[in-house]
């Protein structure tokens, strides 16, 4: 064990005896309808990304080298970005036990099945990076540091109210990704990619789904500082993290742009997974309007922003 | 954001490195199943039963329900774990499905509850909750003193073996179609989990040190004395009898005999006995010596 991960270790440690965990009345009743459906929905519609893809039929010879090199240099990438998703929404099942036993087995069941989930994106980014020519494990510096952001942590806070990481990790970064997902499905030519990202959109338009309802079930209930609160987790997510390029690289620090931007536009440009930058900032711009009007409902206000690349936003 | 620390997450290997682990995972994908589905729940015929062997049921599958809930809310600490220590990425994609399964096993308990004619959410004598209620492998899994070999023999090797020990020897007397379809799904599930353990720890053995063994006979030996015979899996064990009613002692044995699921004393007399010989046997090659257990019930072990 290294020093870092010890103290990382000694950290949740310290998070989780913070909590009081009363296991007992262990109800499993249905509290919301819409969160037990959707977690029916998860066991209905699960798929297996070694063989629901028709990886034979993908010939990688129709594409340059060149495109080959950028596409899987960008499904790397995604793989990246889709690795946190196993450590942050365990943590987010953890936090709803160590919350009550009595309430939340809606959330709870829907969450047991989400790390999986995110384990079959992962493992289809890094087929189709593999099949395109090699997975890359190492990002450059500025992208690994911009992809390495502690929401595990964030979720077992019990300083920061469950509504507020729900928010912020679901109403705002969840959404942006789904939208992102669904614009390189809509432009994307190749089969396999299309197959995929028809795939993984599908498992992220319910984890959507699941934020927004559940925030609609506890945002109502929340006092005015809860939703100040509620209002400063997305707008940090916003600043901090999403315009530094968690999801776009072109949110990069200019100078750690490249080669991702590039192999972004190839990859965009010969329809095997991915948006130009100009598609990705009207995902981002609708995005950020969609989730700002969704929350406004609660009297939570996402003040626009001022962002070189993006405008005002 | 900036209070947390950051992790060490790259280079981030993606790459099948222990293939018998692997295949586990593989497997998991394509054995899935939906407890509200693939359980023929219309042959379960409760009204068939006397209202003595039904409220025993009734209790048994509650009591499974809370047992199987310690795996959604405590051991998927494990796979922060895992992530935080870069461990293979064999061990981070298979435990995603475990932690999936578990919640299966929990809801398919529940209904089996529910439709038995009612889920309890609670043991009849709050106190009883002490000893059904954890078995702490979450503070285990977040306390870096506690090797994660230690981790696995307990929770994996011993805690879960037994449990399918017990399922193996019974299912066969689970009459019931609903009854018997659901401790053999469970059953298929659990196989793999145990699997796994044991894969991991003979994969690592060779790089065991002696405070690695001790580790491990330690958390064992624990899991065995303070769980297990504390009455975690089945209140007939528990050393104290503790604060459970003789209702739910006698749970299981009235459960089993009516044919609906759970163990008698005699199976029990027979299953533990065998399984901590058998785990003996096994942990022994990696110089694990794990004890002789005094039980009151089942003497010398």
């Amino acid at each position: 064990m290294s020093e870092t991960s010890d103290r990382l270790l000694r950290g949740y440690q310290a998070q989780e005896k913070r909590f009081l965990e009363r296991r007992f009345p262990l109800r499993f009743t249905t509290e919301n309808p819409i969160l037990r459906e959707l977690y029916g929905q998860a066991k209905g519609l699960r798929w297996n990304p070694e063989t629901d893809i028709a990886w034979g039929r993908f010939d990688p010879q129709l594409y340059p080298p060149a495109a080959r090199e950028a596409a899987r240099l960008v499904w790397s990438r995604r793989a990246w970005g889709t690795y946190p998703g196993l450590g942050e929404n365990t943590a987010l099942l953890i936090r709803f036990c160590l919350e009550s036993g009595a309430a939340g087995m809606d959330a709870k069941l829907f969450l047991s099945f989400r790390p999986a989930e995110e384990a079959k994106h992962l493992e289809a980014c890094f087929l189709f990076a593999r099949h395109l020519g090699g997975y890359e494990s190492t990002p450059a510096a500025a992208v690994a540091r911009a992809s390495n952001q502690p929401f595990a942590q964030m979720a077992l806070d019990p300083d920061v109210s469950v509504e507020a990481v729900i928010a912020a990790l679901g109403g705002l970064d969840d959404q942006l990704d789904l939208n992102l997902c669904l614009s390189h499905l809509q432009h994307s030519r190749d089969e396999t990619a299309r197959q995929i990202l028809r795939l993984v959109a599908t498992d992220k338009q319910r984890h959507v789904l699941f934020a927004w309802t559940l925030l609609g079930d506890r945002l109502p209930r929340l006092d005015a500082a809860g939703r100040a609160a509620v209002g400063l987790a997305v707008r940090d997510m916003l600043e901090r993290v999403i315009l530094t390029g968690y999801r776009n690289t072109w949110l990069l620090p200019a100078e750690a742009r490249e080669p991702l931007l590039a192999a972004e536009a190839l990859t965009a440009e010969h329809g095997l997974g991915a948006s130009t930058v100009a598609q990705e900032k009207a995902v981002v711009r609708a995005t950020l309007s969609q989730v700002r009007e969704r929350l406004a409902t609660w009297d939570i206000t996402l003040a626009p922003v001022d962002h070189p690349e993006l405008g005002r936003a | 954001m900036s209070t947390y620390l950051a992790e060490t997450r790259y280079p981030l290997e993606l790459a099948p490195a222990m293939p018998d682990v692997w295949e586990l995972w593989q497997r998991a994908k394509t054995l899935e199943w939906d407890p509200e589905l693939d359980i023929p729940w219309e042959e379960l015929h409760p009204e068939r039963y006397p209202e003595e062997q039904i409220m025993a049921a009734r209790l048994h599958w509650s009591r499974r329900t809370w047992g199987e809930y310690g795996a959604i809310s405590e051991s998927p600490a494990l796979l922060l774990r895992f992530c935080l220590e870069n461990r293979l990425a064999d061990l981070r994609f298979f435990f995603t499905m475990r932690t999936q399964e578990e919640g299966r096993h929990a809801e398919a308990s529940w209904l089996m509850a529910e439709r038995l004619g009612g889920y309890f959410p609670q043991p009849q004598n709050p106190p009883t909750a002490t000893a059904v209620g954890t078995h702490g492998v979450r503070r285990m899994a977040f306390d870096p003193d506690t090797s994660l070999e230690g981790i696995f023999a307990s929770l994996v090797c011993a805690a879960e073996e037994i449990l399918i020990d017990a399922f193996k020897a019974t299912v066969h007397k689970a009459t019931n179609p609903a009854v018997r379809r659901l401790m053999e799904l469970i059953l298929r599930d659990e196989v793999r989990h145990i699997a796994f353990g044991w894969q991991c720890l003979d994969a690592w053995a060779p790089t065991f040190t002696p405070e690695t063994v001790k580790n491990i006979e330690r958390a064992t030996t624990q899991m065995i004395q303070n769980v297990e015979f504390n009455g975690y899996r089945n209140l007939w064990l528990a050393i104290e009898g503790g604060s459970a009613t003789p209702l739910e002692i006698d749970a299981d044995r009235v459960a089993c005999e009516a044919g609906l699921g759970g163990t008698t004393p005699e199976d029990e007399m027979r299953i533990v006995p065998q399984f901590i010989k058998k785990i003996r046997a096994r942990m022994a090659p990696w110089g694990v010596n794990l004890p002789l257990f005094d039980h009151p019930k089942l003497g010398k072990v």
